[in-house]
C-alpha cells in the first residue's frame, strides 16, 4: 500500500515538476509545437540508441527521484546506500547523453557528445565530494538518515560550499546554460541538432524531468527535504524543489558559457579544490 | 529486492513510453543528410574521433577509485574520529599533486 | 486538443536563410517575443528566405528546405515591415496546422553514392576500411595538427546557411575531433550594408554563442544584457587582431562604440582552433571586416 502511494507520488512529482519547469523556462508551447511535426530519420542512424537514449534519460530521472524521502523515513527506495544509487544515476547520465549524440551519425551531435563526456566526467567528482560531506554528520549513505541528521540545522548552513557546488553539477546534468556543452549554440544544438518531431519533445521532457529529480535531491541533502513546521512533509519537499528549479532555470538563462577547455581547467583547478575544502570543513564540524 | 524492482520498473516503463510516443518516419536522401547549414559531406560522421581530453580521463580514473574508498569511510568517519580525517587528508593531498602536475603539463587544454 | 491550443501559442520556430543585405533586419526580427530562430531546420516548420539568394547557393537552400520536417512552408521576405512578416509567418503556421500538408521536397530522392562493399555490413575493402557502406565512405586517417597522432580527418563544407556562421560564408573545414586542422573559404559572406556592424548587433551575436539568447534579445531591445560572467567566459587573448582580442571588442560594443579592424588572414586565424573558439572568433568580427578578409583570401 505504502509502496503504491510512493510510486504515485514519484509519478505525480515528475509530471507536475516537468510542467512547472516548462512554464518557468517558457518552453511549454514549444514542446507542444515540436510534437505536431514529423520525425525524420537521419542517414544510417544507430536506431536502438536513438530510441533508448531519451527513454533511459527519463528513467534515470525517475530512479533518482525514487531515493528521495517524501516524508521523514519514507522513500520508495529506502536503501542504506541511497547516495551511491544517485551517484550511479549521475554517471549513467553522461553515457545517455553521449549515446544521444552518437546515434544520428552526424558531425555536430558527435562533437557535442564527446565534449559532454569531457566536461561530465570531472563534474562527477565535486558532486560526490559534496554528497559524501553531507553523509558525514549522518554517519550513513542513506538519504533518509541524511534528512534525519538535519533536524537541528540544515546542511546548507552547516556546509555553506555544498549547495553552490551541487548547483553546478545540476546545471551539467540537465544540459542547462553555462554547463550545456552537449547542446550548445555553436554546434547548432549539439546532440539534439538532428532531433525532430516527437523524438525531440521526448528528449526535452527528459531534460526537464532530470531537473525535477536533481532539484529534489538537492532539496533533500541541503535543505532538509520534507522537514518543516506546520505543513506536511511532501508539501515542504515540493516547495523546496520548486524553489531550486527556479534558481537553476534563472542561472541557466543568465550565466555565460565559456569554451570547453577553459571550463575543464576551472573544474579541476577551482571547483575540485573547493569541494575538498567543503569535505574538510564538514569533517571537522562533524567530529 | 524492492530497489531492483523499482529500477527495472522505471526503465521498462520509460522505454515503452518512448517507443510508443515517437514513431520514426522515413526520409528522402537529401532530407536524411546531416545538417551542415546547406553544405555537404563525403564521409560518415562516425570516425576514430580525436578525444583530446584523454590524458585528463586518466587523472579522473585515479579520483574515481579514491571515491570507492570514501563510501565506507564516510559511514565510519564519526566513530573513527580525527584519525579518519588525517588519513583522507593525506590521501587527497597526494592525489592533488597529480592535478598540479597535469595542469603544468597542459592536460586540461585540449592538447 | 490541449496540444494544438498550446502549439498555437508557441513562438514561431523559423529557420532563416539570410541573403545579401538582409542580415541586420533578420537579426532584429528574431529579437521579437513571437519569433524564434531555430538553430537547425529539424526544429523548424517555416523557412524564412530573407532577400534574393544568389544562384550558387540555391542548391544549399533547397537542401535546407528539404531538411525541415513536414509539414513545412516557405515565406519570402523582400524588405517588408517586420510586423507584416511576423503576421505572414503566423498565417503560414496556421495553414499548416489546418491542412497538414505543406510543401514537397525540392531535391530528387537520390542517394549520394551506390552502396559498394563486401560482407554483411558492406564495409568491404581490407580490414575495417574501404567500400561505401550505406552510400558513404568512412573517414581516413592523417596526422593531427597539434600532436601528430594518426587519427581520422573529417572534411565537410559548412554553410552558407549555418546559424553559427555569418550568412553566405561557406567553409571547407577538416576536423580532427573538434579541432580545425585545415580551413579554406568556399564562398565569402554575402555583402551587407554598414548597419550590420551596429554595436548592439555585434554584441548580440557573441551573447547568443555564449548561450545567452534572452540577454541578446534584451540588448537588441535597447536594454542592458543582464547577464553574469560575459567578460570572464571569453578566454583572454583569443582572436587577437591589431592588439585587441575578443574581450576588448566586446567591451567596446557594450559601451556602444564600434570596433573597427584592419586586414587579417581569416584561414590563419581559424586553423588550429577548437570549434567553439573558432565560432567565437568569427562572431567577434564585424561583418564588413569579415567580408573584406574573406574576399582577400579568395582573390589570393
Amino acid at each position: 500500500m505504502t509502496v503504491l502511494l510512493l510510486v504515485l507520488a514519484v509519478c505525480a512529482t515528475l509530471l507536475a515538476g516537468v510542467v512547472l519547469a516548462a512554464v518557468l523556462d517558457r518552453a511549454l508551447p514549444e514542446l507542444a509545437g515540436t510534437m505536431t511535426r514529423q520525425r525524420i530519420e537521419t542517414e544510417a542512424p544507430d536506431r536502438m540508441n536513438r530510441d533508448l537514449a531519451p527513454a533511459f534519460y527519463l528513467a534515470l530521472a525517475a530512479e533518482g527521484l525514487s531515493v528521495v524521502p517524501f516524508a521523514p523515513g519514507l522513500a520508495l527506495i529506502d536503501s542504506p546506500v541511497g547516495v551511491v544509487i544517485w551517484g550511479a544515476c549521475e554517471a549513467l547520465t553522461i553515457i545517455v547523453v553521449f549515446l544521444h549524440g552518437w546515434s544520428p551519425n552526424a558531425p555536430f551531435p558527435l562533437i557535442g557528445a564527446y565534449r559532454y563526456a569531457a566536461i561530465g566526467l570531472p563534474v562527477m567528482l565535486p558532486s560526490m565530494f559534496v554528497l559524501i560531506a553531507a553523509a558525514l554528520p549522518a554517519e550513513s549513505l542513506s538519504l533518509v538518515a541524511i534528512v534525519d541528521s538535519q533536524r537541528e540545522i540544515w546542511n546548507v548552513l552547516r556546509q555553506p560550499l555544498g549547495l553552490p557546488l551541487f548547483l553546478v553539477v545540476a546545471l551539467a546534468l540537465t544540459l542547462r546554460g553555462p554547463m550545456d556543452y552537449a547542446d550548445a549554440a555553436d554546434i547548432a544544438g549539439g546532440t539534439s541538432a538532428e532531433d525532430s518531431g516527437a523524438g525531440r519533445t521526448l528528449w526535452q521532457v527528459a531534460r526537464l524531468a532530470m531537473l525535477v529529480s536533481v532539484s529534489a535531491v538537492a532539496a533533500t541533502v541541503f535543505l532538509g527535504g520534507p522537514l518543516g513546521p506546520v505543513l506536511p512533509g511532501p508539501v515542504w519537499l515540493w516547495l523546496k524543489t520548486a524553489v531550486l528549479m527556479a534558481v537553476l532555470i534563472w542561472l541557466g538563462n543568465r550565466v555565460a558559457r565559456t569554451t570547453p577547455s577553459r571550463m575543464l581547467t576551472i573544474l579541476w583547478v577551482v571547483l575540485l579544490p573547493l569541494s575538498f575544502a567543503d569535505l574538510i570543513i564538514s569533517g571537522v564540524l562533524a567530529l | 529486492m524492492v530497489t531492483l524492482a523499482v529500477i527495472l520498473g522505471w526503465t521498462g516503463l520509460a522505454v515503452v513510453f518512448a517507443v510508443a510516443l515517437a514513431p520514426s518516419a522515413k526520409a528522402s536522401a537529401p532530407q536524411a543528410m546531416p545538417f551542415l547549414g546547406g553544405g555537404s559531406v563525403e564521409t560518415h560522421a562516425w570516425q576514430r574521433f580525436h578525444f583530446r581530453p584523454y590524458t585528463m580521463s586518466l587523472l579522473f580514473i585515479a579520483f574515481e577509485m579514491e571515491m570507492m574508498f570514501m563510501y565506507p569511510w564516510a559511514v565510519v568517519f564519526v566513530s573513527e574520529g580525527i584519525k579518519a580525517l588525517a588519513e583522507m587528508g593525506m590521501f587527497l593531498a597526494i592525489l592533488s599533486v597529480g592535478i598540479l602536475y597535469g595542469w603544468r603539463e597542459g592536460i586540461f587544454r585540449w592538447q | 486538443m490541449i496540444r494544438d491550443t498550446l502549439a498555437a501559442r508557441a513562438p514561431a520556430a523559423v529557420f532563416a536563410a539570410i541573403g545579401p543585405g538582409r542580415q541586420a533586419d533578420a537579426e532584429r526580427l528574431f529579437a521579437r517575443r513571437d519569433m524564434r530562430r531555430a538553430s537547425t531546420p529539424r526544429d523548424a516548420s517555416v523557412l524564412l528566405v530573407a532577400g534574393d539568394i544568389p544562384a550558387e547557393a540555391s542548391e544549399a537552400l533547397a537542401r535546407v528546405h528539404d531538411q525541415i520536417p513536414p509539414p513545412r512552408a516557405t515565406v519570402q521576405w523582400q524588405g517588408e515591415d517586420p510586423d507584416r512578416i511576423a503576421a505572414r509567418v503566423a498565417e503560414a503556421l496556421k495553414d499548416l496546422r489546418g491542412t497538414g500538408t505543406g510543401e514537397a521536397d525540392r531535391l530528387p530522392d537520390e542517394p549520394p553514392n551506390e552502396w559498394k562493399g563486401i560482407g554483411p555490413h558492406g564495409q568491404g575493402g581490407k580490414g575495417m576500411m574501404g567500400g561505401t557502406p550505406y552510400g558513404r565512405p568512412m573517414a581516413m586517417t592523417g596526422p593531427d595538427i597539434r600532436d601528430g597522432l594518426q587519427l581520422d580527418r573529417y572534411t565537410a563544407r559548412i554553410g552558407p546557411f549555418a546559424p553559427m556562421l555569418p550568412p553566405g560564408l561557406t567553409l571547407e573545414v577538416t576536423l580532427q575531433g573538434d579541432v580545425i586542422c585545415d580551413v579554406s573559404i568556399d564562398s565569402p559572406p554575402f555583402a551587407q550594408p554598414a548597419d550590420a556592424d551596429a554595436p548592439d548587433l555585434c554584441l548580440a551575436r557573441v551573447l547568443r554563442l555564449l548561450g545567452l539568447d534572452r540577454a541578446a534579445d534584451r540588448v537588441l531591445g535597447g536594454k542592458r544584457p543582464g547577464a553574469l560572467w560575459v567578460r570572464g567566459a571569453i578566454p583572454r587573448g583569443l582572436g587577437r587582431i591589431d592588439g585587441t582580442d575578443i574581450r576588448g571588442r566586446v567591451a567596446a560594443w557594450r559601451k556602444g562604440e564600434a570596433a573597427p579592424l584592419g586586414p587579417f588572414d581569416l584561414p590563419q586565424l581559424l586553423t588550429g582552433a577548437e570549434w567553439s573558439e573558432a565560432m567565437l572568433i568569427l562572431a567577434s568580427l564585424p561583418p564588413s571586416a569579415l567580408i573584406r578578409a574573406a574576399r582577400a583570401t579568395e582573390a589570393a
